[in-house]
């Protein structure tokens, strides 16, 4: 990344570069595209550098973007390279603080709440065999349905669950328990009709959604299966399924 | 829907992606009203979220500059509308309409779409309420 020498390149060499890339991913061509975006990744990772983490950091977030940019850029298409890396690098950045901000700002009478709430609608899907309802969760906890409501979703805007969280059982994380299968990616697919959008999610992600669309499960069967609780499973759809909504608005953006 | 709601309830917001917790906090408020246990009220949640986030995103044509709900408590179901989403949801060369087509039909029990008058399309979807066992 230290060379300088690459950064003057012409479009039609740079056009050349990916097309040899697109064929044969020579790591030393990737080098000197890389290189040559590197003023592209500092100034991104620039416009996010108010938000309390090191521009370092940021630029390694960024240079991870481009990377994956450069890897699914189709050199065939008729677009400009960086019409189709910024949004892939921006994703990247915004990814990293999302990531980040996780349970940070959630004061603690709100978090002890929260876990009060995940209890008790725990307990209950454990002795009537299906969700409750916010009438029954203010009930079994002695708070008002107001009061519930801001415990549930208070929490959930604040705290985004991390597929790599330990469960409350160990040290096993998410991604340990959900486990992948391959035929996951492909059956989503179809029934999506989307090809190539799920490659964005790992497969435990891939996973997650195939109990919820493919088998139909509901979330508390999915928290059943799972071993951790109903709002856990909650979380963590909405997180895949904003992954999954980037990736396509993502490809969206390069395509048009 | 035949019968006539027992209760009927609009917000509107700007659209903005940040007002997505109004909505969200909203729609959870209006589902505690009803029967809906939490998997059926995160689900219209969900299909909600989908719906607005592709209303303000570039994708959605035209973009209205409000996004108005209304929902109505049914004694059986939640019926939510949603006012003037961008026809281009059914464009089947948009990715991003097509992905929130299949939310809504995964998460939701019936989907339909009716023009509307001021440009774009009003979206109904209805979650019933399964009782307790």
């Amino acid at each position: 990344m230290s060379k300088r020498s690459h950064k003057n390149l012409s479009r039609e060499e740079l056009l050349s570069l990916f097309q040899t890339y697109n064929e044969n991913k020579d790591p030393k061509v990737k080098e000197v595209l890389v290189d040559s975006y590197m003023n592209l990744v500092h100034s991104l990772a620039r416009r996010f550098a108010n938000r309390g983490e090191p521009l370092d950091d940021l630029v390694q977030v960024a240079s991870m973007g481009l990377l994956k940019a450069i890897d699914r850029f189709d050199s065939g298409r008729n677009v400009q390279f960086t019409t189709y890396a910024v949004p892939t690098i921006v994703g990247e950045l915004r990814r990293y603080f999302r990531d980040r901000s996780s349970t940070i700002r959630l004061p603690r009478g709100l978090r002890e709440r929260s876990h009060t709430l995940n209890m008790a609608i725990q307990n209950f899907s454990q002795e009537y065999g299906r969700s409750p309802n916010i009438a029954e969760i203010a009930a079994a906890v002695g708070i008002t349905e107001e009061e519930v409501i801001e415990g549930l979703e208070g929490a959930e805007a604040t705290n985004v669950a991390s597929l790599d969280t330990t469960t409350d059982d160990g040290d096993l994380s998410l991604l340990d328990i959900i486990g992948g299968e391959d035929k996951t990616m492909r059956l989503l697919d179809e029934r999506l009709s989307l090809a190539g959008a799920m490659s964005s999610l790992d497969s435990r992600e891939q996973n997650l959604l195939y109990l919820r669309f493919i088998e139909g499960l509901s979330q508390t069967e999915i928290a059943d299966r799972l071993e951790i609780s109903q709002m856990h499973v909650s979380r963590l759809l909405r997180r895949t399924l904003k992954l999954l909504r980037q990736d396509l608005t993502s490809k969206e953006t390069y395509s048009s | 829907m035949v019968e006539e709601p027992e209760e009927i309830i609009h917000i509107s917001v700007p659209t903005d992606e940040r007002m997505t917790s109004v909505v969200r906090l909203a729609t959870t408020a209006v589902a505690s009203r009803t029967g809906l246990n939490l998997d059926q009220a995160d689900d219209i949640n969900t299909a909600l979220d989908e719906l607005f986030r592709f209303s303000v995103s570039q994708e959605s044509k035209p973009v209205p500059s409000i996004f108005r709900i209304q929902y109505n408590i049914h004694a059986d179901c939640l019926e939510v509308v949603t006012e003037g989403v961008g026809d281009s949801i059914n464009d089947e060369t948009s990715k991003v309409g097509r992905y929130c087509r299949f939310i809504l039909e995964k998460m939701m029990d019936e989907v339909t779409q009716k023009p509307n008058p001021d440009g774009g399309l009003d979206v109904h979807i209805i979650k019933r309420i399964s009782r307790g066992q």
